[in-house]
């Protein structure tokens, strides 16, 4: 078979992801064909034909045959699954509450207090806050609040950790709890910027639209550092009965 | 598709290599770090892994040629005392990192899929690290480092002089006054609509300094950029209300001392800076036409509560608009507008040189492009996590003795150049030049707002060729520190 000049790596390997594995692989194996094909030398070939004969239908090609493995992504952005429906796991991942596997658990103590979950705080407040979960997760909720104004009092639960989704609306909250990110990701940056309390990188559960959550954001704020170290910081949230 | 490349050898000599691998070496270490402390990025409106890894690979083909033509009108390390002394958007997060890191993460991603050798394209490599260096070391000139984090992560940018002058200007600030409560509104909202400007990316903002103004005061330089219709395109028609499209804010806060000051912009303080912290403030805009930064509002802490009011109400206004429009475009236009925002983030550079053309700046070069319908969430998601993060690619493993920086593993984040080629070992001196590329989204009208009203782009750049703003002349901008100290030396 033909080798490609970086087939060689004596260090090398393959990506830890199968995905990544899959499409590299099937990339280089474009390349080698399309190198074999030419009959030239590396040199010609990268000096000229590859940016002609390695064209977008073929790369359309590969992402077609991964498809037809059976294999559907995951979505990050909705619009992805919103376009090909075909191609991605269904939005109903979007639907319902958080349930994160390793969210902490306790019934509910004499002051109808239950803890369900932990995050990372992003800036130490002088006082806990309290307010009614809202969830945020699709461009249509945003939209929607933006013409019925949000309720006061609430709080945002999201798993976008980034500054846009929310961005009309963001302010208007009384304390953040978003279930990606770190304190340095974008939303916790508006967060401290804004002013509102907020928890990011949270695990979570057993919370429904319209339930009462206390958030510990008198915690100590998570540090540079113990992201670095993998140290825990734990800020609690509590449902209120 | 491709035109045909020179097969003429340049010569290479083993001091540039050596160097240029220690620039690709800085650029690696900054790059973990950053990558790896700094953020955790995910969005439900933006395909953001997606549009990086696009940005990356347009950044690759692309900004070689457009370095040579910026530099063919202005040398790296004037563009940075234009920089350095001007406030526009060529700062630290734009070119101390951003520029070589896109172009090296694309050549690695590139290496990776089979396209490239580690040797190939090394004049362009050799060219883009020479152009960062010379910026950087013009850019710190005060302060004597490459970067901000050879510095402690620290960006004393800014001449005394200078800071005297934002010293002196500000206005004070009472926590809990009128004024405070405005800056604060000011800021956060100028920053939500910078990460919107910017398609979910904080290249829009960045922070520079501090600087020490009395045991425990220091001064913070807040940048917020491209805020109004100047360059990108889908500003136009949004922005029309912004009056200003680069505002600086001069922070003077106390009881806080800022530790960090990253190569990303980003800050962080000790104990963590929180409003009533904030004692003084300036507000100033500047660009690539102006004498430097210009006062707004500044006349008295009335007109600039008044002012940072008015300006929070217009990015409100804005933030809404573009909001809106964002939350109707296609996955393509959403990749472009991102993939655009991280491969221009240095485009200033095209600007203060007066050579800035759309089509270098606001196009997916075709050679880009192709890779578009890899770019699954899932996919893009999961290679740049390897690419930047878990450095896991085949490319990025090394000898099993080796000890990476920060992390001790066998593990390499950017390839360097191979020596070999210095014993004759073959490879492609450059990629062929820009070539005719589009995008998803509308064509930039050609409005460019700047501090001398709207131009036009033949405007902007002829009046940007033939300025020279006072500072940059060369009896004040080589009166540096040094010689300001001895005044009796350059009689």
């Amino acid at each position: 078979m033909t080798q490609l000049p970086t087939d060689n790596g004596l260090w090398g390997g393959e990506p830890d992801s199968p995905l990544v594995a899959a499409v590299h692989l099937s990339v280089r194996d474009l390349v080698r064909r399309r190198f074999t094909e030419s009959g030239l030398d590396w040199d010609a070939f990268v000096a000229g034909p590859i940016d002609d004969v390695i064209t977008k239908d073929d790369l359309a090609a590969i992402d077609a045959a991964i498809l037809a493995s059976g294999h559907r992504y995951s979505f990050s952005a909705t619009i992805s699954a919103v376009e090909r429906p075909d191609a991605y796991q269904g939005l109903g991942a979007l639907e319902g509450g958080f349930d994160h596997p390793d969210a902490p658990s306790e019934p509910a103590d004499a002051d109808g207090k239950a803890l369900c979950g932990v995050g990372d705080n992003v800036v130490q407040g002088a006082a806990d806050v309290t307010g009614v979960a809202r969830y945020v997760r699709s461009a249509a909720q945003v939209i929607a609040l933006m013409e019925e104004g949000v309720p006061e009092g609430s709080i945002a639960i999201i798993d976008d950790s980034g500054g846009t989704l929310t961005a009309p609306i963001l302010e208007s909250f009384a304390g953040l709890v978003c279930a990606g990110g770190t304190v340095r990701s974008h939303l916790g940056i508006l967060a401290r910027e804004y002013g509102i309390p907020c928890l990011m990188n949270v695990r979570l559960s057993g919370v429904a639209e319209g339930d009462r959550v206390l958030l510990e954001t008198t915690a100590a704020a998570r540090t540079a550092d113990s992201y670095l170290t993998d140290t825990e910081m734990p800020a609690r949230i509590w449902k209120l009965s | 598709m491709t035109d045909p490349v020179s097969p003429e050898r340049p010569a290479i000599s083993y001091a540039q290599l050596l160097e240029t691998n220690q620039l690709i070496q800085a650029c690696a270490d900054s790059t973990y770090w950053l990558c790896l402390t700094r953020t955790v990025q995910g969005s439900k409106l933006y395909p953001v892994s997606a549009y990086i890894l696009l940005s990356y690979l347009n950044a690759f083909y692309r900004y070689p040629s457009l370095i040579r033509k910026v530099e063919a009108s202005m040398p790296a390390e004037e563009i940075a005392d234009r920089a350095r002394q001007m406030g526009v958007k060529a700062q630290n997060s734009s070119i101390g990192w951003a520029l070589p890191s896109f172009y090296l993460l694309g050549r690695e991603y590139l290496i990776n899929l089979g396209f490239l050798r580690p040797q190939d394209a090394i004049e362009d490599v050799i060219t883009v690290m020479d152009f960062w260096k010379r910026f950087q070391l013009s850019w710190h000139r005060n302060d004597g480092h490459l970067t901000n984090a050879d510095y402690n992560q620290r960006a004393q940018i800014l001449p005394h002089s200078a800071v005297q002058r934002f010293a002196g200007e500000m206005h004070k600030v009472e926590p809990g006054g009128a004024l405070s409560v405005a800056a604060q509104r000011f800021l956060a909202t100028v920053s939500q609509y910078g990460f919107l400007v910017s398609a979910e990316s904080r290249i829009s903002l960045t922070n520079s300094g501090p600087y020490r103004l009395t045991d425990d005061s220091q001064l913070l330089m807040r940048d917020f950029m491209d805020l109004g219709e100047t360059s990108l395109p889908w500003l136009d028609d949004i922005a029309s209300d912004m009056p200003f499209n680069n505002l600086t804010v001069a922070m003077e806060v106390t009881g806080c001392h800022f530790h960090l000051v990253d190569d990303w912009g980003s800050f962080e303080s000790t104990p963590e800076f929180t409003p009533d912290r904030l004692t003084g403030i300036g507000l100033y805009t500047s660009d690539t036409l102006s004498e430097g930064h210009v006062p707004v509002g500044m006349d008295t802490p009335e007109t600039l509560t008044a002012m940072l009011d008015d300006l929070s109400d217009r990015a409100k206004a804005a933030t809404d608009k573009l909001w809106l429009r964002m939350a109707e475009w296609s996955r393509d236009q959403l990749i472009d507008a991102g993939a655009l925002s991280y491969y221009a983030i240095c485009k200033e550079i095209a600007h203060i040189a007066g050579v800035f053309d759309p089509a270098d700046w606001l196009e997916i070069d075709p050679r880009a492009e192709r890779f578009r319908p890899l770019l699954s969430d899932e996919y893009a998601d999961t290679a740049l996590g390897e690419l930047v993060g878990g450095l896991t690619l085949p490319s990025q493993q090394t000898a099993p003795h080796g000890m990476m920086k920060w992390s001790d593993k066998p593990t390499r984040v950017l390839t360097p150049l191979p020596l070999s080629v210095l014993n004759g070992a073959p490879f492609l001196p450059r990629m062929a030049p820009p070539m005719p590329g589009g995008s998803h989204l509308p064509a930039k009208n050609d409005r460019y707002q700047t501090t001398r009203g709207v131009l036009s782009l033949a405007q902007y750049n002829e009046a940007a060729r033939a300025f020279v703003p006072k500072s940059c002349r060369p009896e004040e901008n080589f009166r540096c520190e040094t010689a300001r100290a001895y005044p009796g030396c350059d009689r």
